[in-house]
């Protein structure tokens, strides 16, 4: 009996899906729209920000120590910055790894090289320090003018970068903030318009619902083939949209390659995808079949109401 | 079994009644017709017995159930012991004829075995064999009719609503129809027929209750169709 009404309820919302025809390509197309924008927008936000967060992890500063300063005193400030909770890591760059680095940044210039090797190593210690978040770095500023490490510290590098920094996070942030804004709109406009899309189906059969009332179905009994219809939108909105967004990066990453060479770019942004295809995929079906399944419901709660 | 007690309705204030102050009983088993000209009040009386409208006042009561009691969620089912064949058919568009008749069936949680070999049985009875793949819009208005006949008796139902069943029929389907309407009434179903035809009414010798501007103005054991 539960199987029967369910095999019945089922059959009828593919049934009524097919013989829908045209109407039901339209709502697919549009669930395919908004599961692109959706997906498309989630992707952007995604890269962006693991792009911006690569950007942020670069940044760091340089605390250059005198050679006079005492092994202990260093400890301590590598301690004293260790404790602070902003702090990531704290880096302490000797003298000879100093002299090391720039040996193998300039290995294949020996003249620099030698140039530093005939005056001894002028090179300073120094401590290298990132944050979690590159906003702090200047609240660890009054540490190195104050003592007992002011007579220690001979430069912070910080000093000469602040400007480049401070431009670098605010453009970040503003980037974000587009992006977050863009996304939610283009989604909201979408659901949106998704929504009318299938009220407009379901207004179309409001004579049928009046029918079906009154050769004595249940108000479920009418309900679920029109979720069941919602439900398809979803599915078929997902195979389509993955299929267009696969062919879409396909084509950009062949482009992209025939300007700038294989591992593009368009190739990063394609490997993207192609990992999370998985995911990808489970988000989508989840908000299509979410999608459809309550924009029926609200739509067809209306015409449900009187009995 | 069906009882109105002076029942009115009135779809917006300002018009007149459709039905005013109506007071019916109607037996089990009985074969009643409703007569009227166009306007009288006849479909409105058969939405009120299926709660499809409510009165503005009386009390209506089928099988010992007062309709002013009667929970939303109990409709659908006093609704499938009823079987309406609608003056508009009401035949559902998406569903071809075979599919139309399960349906009435399928409401009510018939198994399929059931369903396969009864649709067949009421579409042979209205000889609409041949139609059982056909959509409602490719059916002539006498066969989408005897599809709405077909519908109404598929489900054995206690009270059978045949409102103007033969206006799209020729005399010879209508007559077909009315002995079907008789046959029904034999085996026990409580019969309601409105309709304007008055060779038929007056062929059936059935009790005729006669409405005009919403109120009875008749009702004869056996009667005569008494309008112009
Ligand atoms: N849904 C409605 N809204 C407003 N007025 C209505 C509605 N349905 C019927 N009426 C009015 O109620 C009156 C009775 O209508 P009803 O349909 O019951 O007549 P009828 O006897 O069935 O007529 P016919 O023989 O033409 O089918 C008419 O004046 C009609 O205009
Ligand atoms: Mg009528």
């Amino acid at each position: 009996m539960l199987f029967t009404t369910f095999y019945r309820l089922a059959k009828t919302g593919f049934v009524n899906f097919l013989r829908n025809g045209w109407l039901s390509l339209a709502s697919t197309i549009i669930m395919t729209l908004t599961l692109i924008t959706i997906s498309v927008f989630l992707i952007l936000n995604i890269v962006l920000t693991q792009g911006i967060q690569t950007i942020q992890d670069k940044i760091d500063i340089s605390v250059y120590l005198k050679d006079s300063a005492t092994s202990q005193t260093i400890f301590n400030m590598q301690k004293d910055l260790s404790n602070n909770p902003d702090v990531k890591q704290v880096n302490y760059i000797t003298k000879d790894q100093a002299k090391q680095r720039y040996d193998t940044t300039f290995a294949n210039n020996p003249q620099l090289k030698d140039s530093l090797d005939q005056s001894g190593n002028p090179l300073p210690a120094s401590l290298e320090i990132k944050t979690y978040d590159p906003s702090k770095l200047a609240s660890l500023m009054p540490m190195f003018d104050r003592p007992p490490y002011k007579d220690a510290v001979s430069k912070v590098s910080y000093q000469d970068n602040k400007q480049v920094i401070d431009r670098l996070f605010k453009a970040t942030e503003f980037i974000k903030k587009v992006g977050w804004g863009l996304a939610i709109a283009f989604i909201l406009t979408s659901l949106i318009i998704i929504f009318n899309t299938i009220r407009t189906a379901i207004y179309t059969h409001k004579s049928e619902i009046e029918i079906m009332k009154l050769v004595g179905a249940n108000p479920w009994f009418i309900k679920w083939p029109f979720l069941i219809e919602g439900i398809l939108y979803g599915v078929f909105g997902t195979a389509l949209s993955l299929l267009v967004i696969y062919i879409l990066l396909r084509l950009l990453s062949v482009s992209f390659n025939a300007y700038f060479g294989g591992g593009s770019t368009g190739d990063q942004v394609f490997g993207f995808l192609m990992q999370n295809l998985g995911p990808l995929l489970f988000l989508q079906l989840a908000a299509g079949i979410t999608i459809g399944v309550v924009s029926s419901s609200v739509a067809i709660r209306k015409y449900l109401k009187k009995s | 079994m069906i009882y109105l007690k002076e029942v009115s309705k009135v779809y917006n204030k300002s018009a007149k009644k459709a039905l005013d102050n109506i007071s019916v009983h109607i037996k089990p088993k009985e074969f009643v017709i409703f007569v009227g000209l166009s306007g009288a009040g006849k479909s409105t009386l058969t939405k009120l017995i299926t709660h499809e409208e409510e009165p503005s006042s009386g009390t209506i009561s089928i099988g010992g159930i007062d309709y002013s009691k009667l929970k939303k969620r109990d409709v659908p089912y006093l609704r499938r012991k009823i079987g309406v064949v609608f003056q508009d058919f009401k035949l559902l568009p998406r569903k071809t004829i075979y599919e139309n008749i399960a349906y009435a069936l399928e409401v009510a949680g018939i198994g399929g075995k059931t369903i396969r070999s009864r649709v067949p049985q009421v579409l042979k009875m209205v000889g609409l064999e041949s139609k059982a793949k056909n959509f409602p819009k490719e059916l002539s208005g006498g066969e989408m009719q005897r599809v709405a006949i077909a519908r109404a008796l598929v489900h054995d139902p206690k009270i059978l609503i045949a409102d103007e069943p033969t206006g799209n029929l020729d005399p010879k389907n209508a007559w077909e129809i009315i002995d079907l309407l008789l046959k029904v009434n034999e085996y026990g179903t409580t019969v309601i027929l409105t309709t304007h035809n008055k060779e038929i009414v007056n062929a059936l010798k059935k009790r005729v209750i006669t409405l005009k501007n919403g109120k009875i103005i008749k009702d004869q054991e056996v009667g005569r169709y008494a309008l112009q």
